[in-house]
């Protein structure tokens, strides 16, 4: 069932990116659409200025100018080093934003959110384990193949944690988000149990890879990184179309869903992977960066109303601002040093985080 | 309408199926619903009367015997397709999120991948069920009343285009006032007549049973004891039903209805 999903997934993808298109580009170019576009654009001139080294209007052009150096300065650091990051960051806070839209959808609750279930830390758990595990056992891994093997095992320990989730959902009584949140609870002490056994056994240097994935960073950015993700992203993008609309019908819930045509169990199974595979992704290469998945999506809910087919798309957008403020903040507050941007997006969610729960408590 | 002539004759069929929840067995059901077909399903609280509903609405798996739906097999129907041919009207029933009332009522019509008139059929269903003027609103910023028309107009937009479809409906007007209860009963029945669909409706009001519903299905005990036209319904046979004392009078139509008798309850 699990397999034949992915493998429809996979083989459906393409020609949904085609005839999506159209929508595609007609969701992104909504009103508040280019508020935030408008927004994220000034954000990200605003962050390619700031910095340790400070950048003229040259180093914009140096590209163009030079015939075939490398660039070399200021330039360089703009092109090689905090252009990548930042246009990473944007692109990692949509993944965050969309897969924590996509997550309380599934579990019909606003509060749902993919790093208070545990699924971040599930992948952070097991990239952990494979760093401890493979290094210890003295297997080498070509450079070119760690890209892939940390978010492969990331992936995986997101998936589990998922699944675990939604059977746990299913197991407690129909809606209950207390018994969600208690179980991502759990979930989320294991997981930090066996980050610490990992932390407990690792060599100096891995500890230091270490803490950078319970932190959170984005100082791994490059250009690869980034092609990757906006490839992956867009892929995401054009396969929402279909699947936000039938999310819609999850709000009536489960067997009301089914008696309007929806196939719930396969639909859960599909938000499922798609939401490990963009934490899995966003662990991988960025640790675990709380609560974006939660602000952002209740940010756009505020706006323009709980349609999924307009807030996923919307979400990604604010997920992105808000993900390349905190890295900005993180990059430039103490310079010369950097703050991991996960302790900024948990300073600024964590009492999101409580506000929402006193607007659930008044029933608002 | 062309095909009218090679319609099934039976439109929901139940063979001897049953139905487990946890170590209770209900059933076995055997029973036919024809295509426009009106019947109430009553029976004392716990007796399985939603059990069965949900059992015809495929929401529980058939733990022996066969239930059909237009003679194949309703475990082998695809959702989406079924999801066209019989819709099911809850109880009373929570949307998450707060959404807009038009998305609500259009979340009918969610299996269909292209669906152009969407938009119009949303706002007549609304108007059929006398919706129209929460459009535009927050569902979850009505009252229960309104949340009960806002789902009978998602029930009707789901069904807007078919014909010889079946409507499940499951005490859908227990909490209204009688007036709407009246209107919407009505709208249900003008709304399924016009397009010939079988309605099966647990009720809780055995007056409404008898005046609005061609035949009755009594449920004791997770068993079927009885499926009558209503004109062969007799006072004893509720009685034995709801193990309650009961009297009836005739109305200016000629109809029964039927109250508890306080006398004999006290007496007994």
């Amino acid at each position: 069932m699990l397999w034949q999903t992915m493998m429809t997934f996979l083989i459906s993808t393409p020609s949904r990116v085609a005839k999506s298109m159209p929508l595609f580009l007609k969701q992104l170019s909504s009103k508040p659409a280019w508020l935030c576009w408008l927004i994220l654009g000034l954000g990200v001139w605003a962050a390619a200025t700031m910095g340790a080294v400070t950048m003229t209007g040259q180093d914009w052009l140096a590209p163009l100018q030079q015939d075939g150096e490398p660039l070399s300065g200021s330039a360089y650091v703009l092109w090689h080093l905090r252009l990548p990051r930042i246009l990473f960051a944007v692109l990692v806070g949509g993944a965050l934003a969309l897969s924590g839209a996509l997550t309380q959808g599934l579990f019909r609750n606003p509060l749902a959110d993919p790093g208070l279930l545990g699924v971040t830390s599930g992948a952070a758990c097991a990239a952990a384990l494979t760093i401890v595990l493979l290094s210890g056992s003295g297997i080498e891994i070509p450079s070119a193949l760690r890209y892939w093997l940390l978010p492969a095992t990331a992936f995986a320990g997101a998936v589990t944690v998922c699944f675990i989730l939604d059977s746990v959902a299913r197991w407690l009584t129909a809606d209950s988000i207390a018994g969600l949140l208690l179980t991502g609870i759990a979930l989320n002490a294991l997981a930090a149990a066996v980050i610490g056994l990992c932390t407990y056994l690792a060599t100096d240097e891995q500890l230091r890879n270490l803490s950078f994935w319970t932190l959170g960073s984005l100082a791994g950015a490059n250009w690869t990184l980034t092609g990757v993700l906006l490839l992956a992203l867009i892929m995401v993008f054009c396969y929402l179309r279909r699947l936000t609309h039938v999310m819609n019908a999850l709000a009536l819930g489960e067997a009301a869903a089914a008696h309007v045509g929806v196939n719930v169990r396969a639909l859960r199974i599909r938000v499922i992977m798609l939401v490990a595979l963009l934490c899995g992704f966003a662990v991988a290469w960025c640790g675990m960066i709380g609560f974006i998945g939660l602000v952002a999506p209740h940010i756009v809910r505020l706006l323009i109303g709980p349609d999924q087919r307009r807030l996923a798309p919307l979400a990604m957008l604010v997920g992105a601002i808000l993900l390349l403020l905190a890295d900005t903040a993180a990059r430039t507050i103490a310079i010369p040093a950097e703050i991991p941007v996960g302790i900024f997006t948990a300073l600024l969610g964590a009492p999101f985080f409580l506000v929402l729960l006193a607007r659930m408590r008044r029933g608002v | 309408m062309s095909s009218l002539n090679n319609l099934p004759v039976q439109l929901l069929a139940l063979n001897r199926a049953t139905v487990l929840l946890g170590k209770r067995q209900f059933g076995p059901f055997t029973l036919s619903i024809r295509p426009g077909e009106q019947v109430a399903i009553l029976g004392p609280s716990g007796a399985g009367k939603s059990t069965l509903l949900k059992l015809l609405a495929r929401e529980l798996a058939v733990a022996g015997g066969q239930a059909e739906f237009e003679q194949r097999s309703l475990h082998e129907w695809p959702l989406p397709e079924l999801s066209r041919r019989r819709a099911l009207l809850p109880q009373s029933h929570e949307v998450a999120f707060g959404l807009p009332v038009e998305l609500v009522i259009g979340l009918g019509r969610v299996a269909r991948t292209l669906d152009p008139h969407l938009n119009n059929i949303v706002q007549q269903a609304a108007e059929h069920a006398c919706a129209q003027h929460l459009l535009g609103r927050r569902f979850d910023t009505l009252s229960g009343g309104e949340k009960a028309r806002v789902h009978m107009a998602r029930v009707f937009a789901q069904l807007w285009d078919a014909e010889q479809g079946l409507l499940l409906v499951d005490e859908p007007l227990a909490a209204l006032d009688p007036g709407l209860q009246f209107e919407l009963m009505d709208a249900m029945k003008t709304f399924a007549s016009q397009r010939g669909h079988a309605i099966v409706s647990i009720l809780h009001d055995i007056n409404q049973a008898l005046q609005s519903f061609g035949r009755l299905i009594l449920i004791k005990h997770g068993s079927l004891v009885g499926d009558y036209q209503t004109a062969h319904v007799t006072l004893p046979l509720l009685e034995a039903l709801y193990e309650v004392r009961l009297s009836s009078a005739m109305t200016d139509e000629g109809q029964m209805i039927v109250a508890p008798s306080l006398k004999q309850t006290l007496a007994a």
